[in-house]
């Protein structure tokens, strides 16, 4: 009797996650599809699944000169903005769970309150004043202004959850505060870290906004790529579809890879009673 | 025990480059902002900012335009919001129990946020026409009858929130996760040895240890949500007829298709009142659930 | 602990706001613009080659839309920079993104980019006024090789803003009908010439049961304008008359109920959010009879690769109203100079390039079509596109208006607010007048608002 619950529950389960797994990648199916397809397949309804594919798409978006390199300043400003938001992170959002500093909390929040648009104009003055535009630096900085808030609330509700007799027994056994937090909370903060920088890193490659204005030639990042396959008179959905998924390869395979470290259960043993 | 003075101003030290970075970014914009709703600016090179005092924000009071935005801006968050945290949750836990092809499922769950959001925008446009598109095609081979979508006054912020919740549910599922994975065992084995279901499980271990990470997952998506500008902009750009124009829309409408900067800026600090005031809230909200201080 | 900290706290905010107050006093000095006189060198460098390179070892910064012309000026670029030693750097933007860069730069006062392309109607009035471009005529009429009387006046008058020119016409546009010739063949109806014979035949090929339909044009509320505003001037109407907003006329409201009512009961559901992408979707998708738009769009009707009734559309000439047939023909794209260049005259000598009767040629033959008419009367002009539409071209732009949107400073207001009247047609609307009156209403405030700028 228990085994055939057991077995239909995790019929169940398997059907749930398959249709989860339907719904949230169809899009992005079609997305793929369309990629290989020339315009006129795309917007005929008969041509869904059943089509001559076709690499015209892709070819164009390599010729696209620099695309190469626009894979490469997306990835420097996202994983720049993402780093230097992880030093000055989680320090902050550990200070802030353990000594409810609510009020320096919700400041750096306040960052993230605000509409994007009214930081255009005037990073754009400042950033032409010291002539940072089309620099890494100015994207970065940016870039760091949508990732650290997330990341430090992220891991606020983190280490709020964590028990303190870890760290309790820790100070007892010696260790200063600091110490405390480099050796003890940190190695058990993996999913937490891992999951916000990932997200962090996420919304800086997609970022669109910021680096429209404060990028050049020479910081060009991907979002803009997908654009150039929008022009006056014309719509170059395959190409577009192509690009689109271009992008989001890279940042696919970090994923798949950092899910890895996202452990179950703490660390096991450390506080028993 | 020692302190030496780095540790007794540690929380200082870890806290204030944080806080520094934030300010210096953010200062001028919002002095900048603040001081031209206070004027009337074409952004002209020529025409200084011409004072109109509390004009731009009266202005907007009386704007039945605004007052729509605020209306659709709330009705689109609260629907997405709501789907968004229940979906999230429910997907996070059957996504958290261990099977074959976990991780690769778990990524592929990640698609829809990663893609870059003005591409599946116009995915999303193609798949809602309602002639060529699939999900018209889709409700007729079940035998429905097919909808407007984006081009009803109707249909159309519902037809938003779909997308909405199809790119960002698995945000939320993943910090959900994370935070699943950090769930102490003790309480369960306990739990297990007491024979509770899995239900029970769920509500008297489970809910409450997640309680914190699902409001600040809830709140952080809050936030995005009310100031969504994407998907709305590349699937409708506010229509039919302004109906699924929210406010973060129509600041930019002000500012760079009207180029009234003074008017765009007043908005803007409005709208940032009002996430202020719901952001409060929740923090609020979350202390009173919290009980402690 | 919060006691040594405190001083700190306030030293360095007091910092920062003094550094803020000095950076951000508004980029708005009262300057009034300049008329710069070129100097003798400007004229010389781009027609002789002999040996004069004054602004060798130069850059200037280009910024185009994304757009056929720029993918055509692009490879030419080596060749301008061999003959004047100029380089030029060049970003392009989709439309609303090159809109939003150049506002961004422009309010802050950025000496860049030197050159832009930007479009006469819709945002010309405002650059001109709030002094973000610099004047071109002395420029334009130094050099008698340059031929400045070449360019279409109404080209030219499109870029002239309180009797200055400032910029130089480079895209010229019509709005076309156009059609499926094999069913019009199979039912046997001629092409329509007035707008009462398109109405027949759009109701006679309307099958909505067996998904075909009669119509299709732009339904969102601000594309929909440009392209009702033939419609309008057909019946002989139009958005404005001096001072005075007219889009409530018995003409204007003829000339919107027949264009709502087209769209209300002949087009494919969906048609509130179409824009042109969505309309020429549909169309060259086969479901589609009838459409009417910029005659610039054409490759996405005949084009293989876009539709799947490629071989099958023909192009017409609008079909007339009470005051026969008005299409607009109007100068979409200009290149205009950044008031606040650094290298004013390197940047004429490259405007001069770009748009001298050479380049012109090799432009239009890439399917880009210009404003100079000796290009468009010669034979080698007109290959760059399909040999059925360059009658329909020139037939067009003989009659054609040289505007397509209320000719005001705030285009976007008004573009909106005009609009709401044929989207209000298009749900059902039957007593349009009053709207017509409330939407000429805002019109007229958005026009006199614009007196005060």
């Amino acid at each position: 009797m228990i085994k055939k619950k057991g077995q239909g529950k995790r019929f169940l389960q398997t059907l749930l996650t398959f249709l989860v797994l339907i719904v949230f990648a169809f899009p992005f199916v079609w997305m793929l599809l369309a990629s290989f397809k020339t315009q006129a397949q795309i917007l005929s309804t008969g041509q869904l699944f059943v089509f001559k594919p076709t690499f015209h798409n892709y070819v164009a978006v390599f010729k696209e000169y620099d695309f190469l390199k626009f894979i490469w300043n997306s990835f420097v400003v996202a994983f720049g903005s993402t780093l230097l938001s992880l030093i000055l992170g989680l320090p902050a959002a550990y200070a802030i769970a353990r000594h409810h500093l609510q009020k320096l909390g919700l400041l750096i929040l306040v960052a993230r309150i605000i509409p994007g648009i009214t930081f255009l104009i005037p990073w754009f003055i400042l950033f032409s004043k010291i002539h940072l535009v089309d620099t890494y630096t100015a994207l970065i900085l940016s870039h760091m202004l949508v990732g650290l808030p997330f990341i430090i609330w992220i891991m606020i509700s983190f280490f709020e959850a964590l028990p303190t007799e870890i760290e309790e027994s820790a100070l007892i056994d010696g260790c200063t505060h600091h110490q405390v937090f480099l050796r003890i909370i940190m190695p058990i903060s993996g999913p937490g870290v891992i999951t916000s920088s990932l997200l962090s890193f996420i919304f800086s490659w997609n970022n669109f906004m910021f680096s429209i204005i404060l990028a050049g030639d020479k910081t060009k990042t991907l979002p803009i790529a997908v654009f150039n396959f929008m022009s006056y008179s014309e719509i170059n959905w395959g190409a577009l579809m192509a690009a689109a998924c271009i992008i989001t390869l890279p940042v696919l395979l970090i994923a798949l890879v950092s899910q890895r470290y996202v452990v179950s259960g703490l660390a096991a043993g450390a506080v028993k009673g | 025990m020692q302190y030496s003075w780095f540790n007794r101003n540690l929380k200082w030290i870890y806290t204030l480059p944080a806080v520094f970075f934030v300010l210096l970014m953010m200062l001028f914009p919002i002095i900048y902002t603040v001081r031209i709703s206070f004027y009337e600016w074409s952004m002209s090179a020529t025409t200084p900012p011409a004072w109109v005092g509390l004009g731009n924000y009266i202005a907007l009071f009386k704007d039945e335009r605004f007052w729509h935005a605020v209306g659709s801006t709330f009705y689109f968050t609260v629907a997405a919001l709501a789907l968004e945290v229940i979906l999230g949750v429910a997907i996070a836990l059957l996504l958290s129990r261990e099977f074959k092809g976990k991780n690769l499922v778990k990524t592929v769950f990640l698609l829809p946020m990663v893609a870059t959001p003005v591409a599946m925008g116009l995915v999303w446009m193609l798949i809602y026409e309602p002639t060529i598109g699939v999900a018209n095609m889709m409700l007729k081979s079940m035998g429905l009858s097919p909808l407007l979508w984006l081009a009803s006054p109707n249909q159309v912020i519902p037809s938003l929130v779909i997308v909405d919740v199809w790119e960002w549910t698995p945000m939320i599922a993943l910090i959900i996760m994370a935070g699943l994975a950090t769930l102490p065992s003790d309480p369960y084995e306990a739990a297990d040895v007491d024979g509770a279901s899995a239900w029970t499980k769920f509500v008297a271990i489970t809910l409450p240890l997640l309680r914190p990470t699902i409001i600040v997952a809830a709140m952080l998506r809050l936030i995005d949500v009310l100031k969504t500008f994407d998907i709305i902009y590349a699937t409708t750009q506010g229509g039919p007829n302004f109906s699924s124009e929210t406010l973060n829309l129509y600041g930019y409408v002000q500012g760079f298709q009207y180029f009234k900067l003074g008017s765009a800026s007043s908005l803007l600090v409005v709208f940032f009142m009002l996430v202020m005031g719901l952001t409060l809230f929740m923090i609020w909200m979350r202390k009173r659930l919290e009980g402690a201080s | 602990m919060k006691k040594s900290l405190k001083p700190w706290i306030g030293t360095g905010t007091t910092l920062i706001m003094a550094a803020t107050f000095v950076a951000g006093c508004g980029s708005a000095s009262n300057t009034t613009q300049e008329t710069v006189k070129p100097s003798a060198a400007a004229t010389a460098a781009a027609t002789t080659a002999a040996g004069a390179k004054p602004f060798a070892g130069k850059t200037i910064s280009l910024v185009t839309a994304n757009h056929p012309w720029a993918d055509a000026i692009k490879p030419l670029l080596p060749d301008f920079e061999k003959e004047t030693g100029i380089k030029v750097n060049v970003e392009s933007f989709f439309e609303d993104q090159l809109t939003q860069k150049l506002t961004v730069q422009f309010t802050s006062g950025s000496a860049t980019p030197d050159v832009f392309m930007y479009r006469p109607l819709q945002e010309g009035k405002l650059f001109f006024k709030n002094g973000w471009v610099q004047p071109l005529d002395d420029y334009a009429k130094k050099d008698a090789n340059y031929d400045f009387n070449d360019f279409s006046k109404s080209a030219i008058g499109s870029t002239t803003v309180d009797a200055k020119l400032a910029g130089i016409p480079i895209i010229t546009e019509q709005e076309i009908l156009y059609y499926r010739k094999d069913l019009l063949e199979k039912a046997g109806i001629a092409v329509p010439k007035t707008l009462d014979e398109l109405q027949a035949a759009v109701k006679k090929l309307h099958d909505p049961k067996n998904e075909m339909y009669g119509f299709v044009a732009r339904g969102q509320r601000s594309p929909l304008v440009t392209q009702v505003s033939s419609f309008l001037y057909s019946e002989g109407a139009d958005f404005t008359n001096g001072d005075k907003a007219t889009i409530n006329t018995p003409e204007a409201v003829k000339a919107f109920t027949t264009y709502g009512t087209l769209l209300k009961d002949y087009a494919p559901p969906g048609v509130l959010n179409m824009s042109w992408p969505q309309a020429f979707g549909i169309f060259a998708q086969g479901k589609v009879a009838f459409l009417t738009d910029a005659n610039s769009l054409y490759n996405n009707a005949i084009d293989p690769a876009k539709s799947q009734v490629a071989d099958k559309v023909g192009f017409a000439v609008f079909p007339g109203g009470k005051a026969g047939s008005k299409p607009y023909s109007i100068t979409s794209w200009g290149l205009a100079m950044n008031a606040k260049s650094g290298n004013k005259d390197a940047t004429w000598a490259f405007i001069q390039w770009a748009t001298s009767k050479d380049v012109v040629l090799k432009t239009q033959q890439k399917g880009n079509p210009g404003a100079r008419t000796s290009v468009w009367d010669k034979p080698e002009g007109t290959t760059g596109f399909p040999a059925a539409l360059v009658p329909i071209i020139k037939e067009s732009a003989k009659a054609g208006v040289d505007h397509d949107r209320p000719t005001v400073i705030s285009v976007g207001e008004a573009r909106d607010a005009v609009g709401e009247i044929v989207q209000k047609l298009m749900t059902g609307e039957t007593n349009i007048q009053p709207v017509a009156d409330k939407a000429n209403q805002a019109l007229q405030t958005i026009m006199d608002k614009d007196k005060t700028k």
